[in-house]
């Protein structure tokens, strides 16, 4: 796509290419649901209003919940049918799996969406304040997993002064085709979403980097991405280039420093599927209420890529399948517990015969860890560090550099929980670091 | 239907994160066991050359020294109910290496009480696989070499199988021939199955250790290529360096066996390619620079750094033929003694190397020029190995120094962030 070479990164590995199943399906309605329970943002239910009674009827796109305080979600119906009582669901955060409440939709129907916001406006007009008006207003979440709001991923980038927005197309992990699918079939939205973001942030470089074995695909979206002035990139599948700090260090050169974020480089890095939300919500006014989903794996009979709601149960999506569900991606993503729904985070359901369970035996050194660390953290002797149980050492070992991956635990032919335990140390270095700031200079 | 005012608990103790199905859920196939049995496969290569030059008594070690580091690894699980994790497979791979330094004439007790040593000293007094301060393969042969005498196990004259009687032949019926040029085409001597020479690097030592101040030196008598230089004389020509017909231990001779093998090794990305270069780099770089010691006029001794260049034969030799003959007398020190096998075999061992890539290539340079130093000034019987074992005890210095530095930290920092 760009005749502009990229640099690379140290260690990664060749990830065998399991996309072959769900990559050339288009993307389908789902088969019909029984109820949605949408989970309410913020922690608890003295953050959220409800505008619905329970037992009343609601249309497609219709408010449910709006934030009591500033800053927050609010919450739309992306289907008409009746409003339920509350309930918990468990809904995936960075931090894996957590109760959230939520609000049952009941006999969901699926009429035209109704605008939440006036369809009409010209955002290519509009200047930088009324675009961050308009996407401040919205309930537009982040669909990378971080979680939070678009508006205050816009706001913090905006302090941070981002020079540069990256919207990260490189699906890296196997069985992963839901950005890819919303690139083919919806790939101008998306690139007039970047536009968007780009224009609300005022990054002055705007980057789209994909898969170079996809670019044949994309080809559609040449002349759009010329219209906005957005370069093109197509990068090996190498993973973990998908993760954010290794994206930025390969297309920027620079490296994100240990524990920071790449905000601080003055580079912001947003995902398609935000990027077609936040197109979604700012021109045409219509509030995201479903997502590109995957639904893959050996132990589905249904598989391939689907619209799917928001509030929809995981259970009920994978057809009941036994055994194990995954939560996005096979090498990062989490365990799905038996009330689990759908959220903007949700990428992919896998139900895959996961290679697990095998004792894990002494480490024999290898040193394959470390070779493959894209972070270059001498994985075999955090290792040792975890057993010993020594902090510090991990600290000075610059832990907090890990992008968890998962390579670690991937290629250790003792079955390690590698990445498992390098988490376990950064976040106790996080927690060292928190609670003595003085400290942790030294 | 659970109250929600209540349920949401902010908790950061989730029992999820840290349980023991999390991600990956990918795992690459390789497990340990496969890298033990891959690398005890490679083995079996410069072990098959040994037993085609050795004779039926090298299959005989081999298979004792296994056989018996099978059986104690098996006896140490059941005494002390140890879980035996790849216990096995490792122990038989211990045993091979083991059998690949031993030389083939040793009697049946020197392989059972290396196997012992290898595995009680080396690796169960430390914990088992994974734990190892030293290669134990390598703590076997060094027990051996010091508990048993010199005419055991490095006899002045070492047995090797004339070619006629090559793979069937006992190296226990060897006789010093009158006549030996070389092995190809040379019979085996009347009554005898094997040839006793003396090994290529006792041959050489005279040069550096100043044994004999009348030693001629590189001298050529006759015209090159032909001729040899003295020092050169009595050892084989390169080619059988090579291809392994020279006295040494089982599996250290054939260098051409060793290097496929390792190689091998290295495309399977269990050794790194930086290990065994760096490790024959400084070996070569030693025997190129270190001097040698040669017969001066009036008896005197006259010493020569650079022997590589072949200065001291500078009034008596064309220039080109001097650095052809420094050229042979460096690698003929490199392939004479158990370099080979230790760059690719010994000194890779997972547990017993440092992790990083930047350690590895120090440790392999410590091991070579150690071991080079050795073998040229000190009368030691396996320079290599008491190198690589030397350099092991530095492994966990290395690994806490070499520190690579981390995605984003800075190189040079006074003040230092995590």
């Amino acid at each position: 796509m760009s005749p502009r070479r990229y640099g690379s990164f140290a260690g990664g590995i060749d990830l065998p290419d399991e996309k072959l199943g769900t990559l050339d399906e288009p993307i389908r309605a789902p088969v019909r649901l029984e109820r949605l329970r949408i989970p309410l943002p913020g922690r608890s239910l003295a953050e959220v209003r409800l505008s619905v009674r329970p037992g009343q009827y609601v249309s497609a796109g219709q408010l449910l919940a709006s934030p009591a305080g500033a800053g927050g979600l609010a919450v739309h119906a992306p289907y008409a049918g009746k409003a339920g009582g509350l309930c918990v669901v468990q809904t995936a955060g960075s931090d894996g799996f957590a109760p959230s409440a939520a609000l049952e939709l009941l006999e969901p129907a699926d009429p035209p969406a109704l605008h939440a916001l006036s369809p009409v406006f010209d955002w290519r007009a509009a200047d930088r304040a009324t675009l961050l008006a308009r996407i401040a207003e919205g309930a537009v979440p982040l669909h990378d997993g971080r979680g939070g709001s678009l508006s205050r991923f816009v706001e913090r980038a905006q302090q941070a002064n981002c020079h540069t927005l990256v919207a990260n197309a490189l699906e890296s992990q196997p069985y992963l085709t839901a950005d890819h699918r919303l690139l083919v079939e919806h790939g101008a939205d998306v690139i007039r979403g970047l536009a968007i973001l780009a224009r609300a942030i005022g990054a002055r470089e705007v980057i789209l980097a994909a898969d170079r074995r996809r670019t044949g695909e994309y080809r559609e979206l040449v002349g759009p991405a010329r219209m906005y002035q957005i370069a093109r990139v197509a990068l090996p599948h190498k993973y973990p280039v998908g993760a954010a700090n290794v994206l930025v260090k390969v297309l920027t050169g620079r490296e994100v420093p240990p524990g920071g974020s790449a905000l601080g480089l003055g580079v912001a890095v947003v995902d398609p599927a935000t990027c077609f939300a936040a197109y979604r919500w700012t021109a045409c006014g219509v509030a995201p209420s479903a997502r590109v989903v995957t639904l893959a794996g050996e132990r589905l009979k249904i598989r391939g890529n689907f619209w799917v709601p928001v509030g929809a149960s995981v259970a009920e999506l994978t057809g009941g399948t036994d055994g194990p569900v995954l939560h996005g991606g096979p090498m990062t993503g989490l365990r799905c517990p038996p009330d689990a729904v759908v959220t903007a985070a949700t990428g992919a359901l896998l139900a895959i015969n996961a290679a697990q369970a095998a004792p894990s035996t002494p480490c024999i050194r290898c040193g394959w860890c470390t070779d493959h660390c894209p972070a270059r953290l001498n994985v075999a002797v955090l290792n040792d560090v975890f057993e010993l149980g020594l902090v510090q050492r991990a600290r000075r070992m610059g832990v907090a550099a890990c992008v968890e991956c998962g390579v670690c635990s991937y290629v250790c032919p003792s079955r390690l929980p590698l990445s498992q335990r390098v988490r376990q140390l950064r976040r106790a270095v996080t927690d060292l670091n928190d609670a003595m700031p003085l400290f942790a200079e030294s | 239907m659970p109250d929600p005012t209540t349920d949401i608990l902010p908790d950061a103790t989730s029992p999820e994160r840290f349980s023991a199905f999390a991600a990956p859920f990918l795992r690459a196939p390789e497990g340990a066991r496969t890298v033990f049995l891959v690398t005890a496969c490679a083995c079996a290569g410069p072990l098959a050359a040994g037993v085609a030059l050795f004779g039926w008594r090298a299959l005989a070690v081999t298979a004792l020294s296994v056989l018996s580091c099978a059986a104690i690894e098996k006896a140490y699980y059941r005494v002390t109910r140890a879980p035996a994790m790849l216990g096995r497979s490792h122990a038989c791979l211990t045993g091979l290496l083991l059998a690949m330094t031993l030389p083939a004439f040793v009697p049946w007790y020197v392989p059972i009480i290396a196997a012992t040593f290898a595995i009680l000293v080396g690796k169960a007094v430390f914990g088992g696989v994974g734990h190892f301060l030293w290669q134990p393969a390598l703590v076997g042969r060094l027990a051996v070499a010091v508990l048993f005498p010199a005419t055991v196990m490095n006899p002045s004259a070492w047995p090797l199988l004339a070619q006629n009687k090559a793979i069937f032949g006992d190296v226990a019926q060897a006789k010093r021939p009158a006549v030996y040029r070389q092995w190809r085409g040379t019979p085996a001597p009347q009554g005898a199955d094997a040839f006793a020479l003396p090994h290529p690097t006792t041959e050489l030592s005279p040069l550096t250790r100043g044994a004999e101040p009348a030693y001629s030196g590189l001298v050529f008598p006759g015209d090159w290529p032909r001729a040899k230089p003295t020092a050169l004389a009595a050892l084989p020509p390169i080619g059988e360096m090579l291809y392994g017909a020279r006295p040494g231990g089982i599996g250290e001779t054939c260098i051409i066996l060793i290097l496929v093998a390792g190689l091998y090794l290295v495309y399977r990305n269990y050794v790194k390619w930086q290990l065994p270069l760096a490790m024959l780099a400084g070996a070569w770089a030693v025997a190129a620079v270190a001097p040698i010691q040669l017969a001066g006029p009036n008896n005197t001794v006259e010493t020569v750094w650079w022997p590589l260049l072949g200065q001291h034969l500078a009034g008596r030799l064309d220039p080109d033929l001097c650095v052809q003959v420094g050229f042979t007398y460096v690698n003929y020190q490199l392939l004479g003694g158990e370099l080979f096998l230790a760059a690719f075999f010994l000194a890779p061992e997972m547990t017993t190397r440092p992790v990083t890539t930047g350690g590895q290539v120090l440790f392999a340079l410590g091991c070579g020029v150690l071991g080079m130093l050795l073998q040229l000034y000190f009368e030691t019987p396996i320079p290599f190995y008491l190198a690589v074992l030397a350099m092991n005890t530095a492994v966990p210095t290395i690994d806490a120094l070499w520190r690579p530095r981390v995605l984003g930290a800075r190189r040079f920092a006074f003040f230092r962030r995590a």
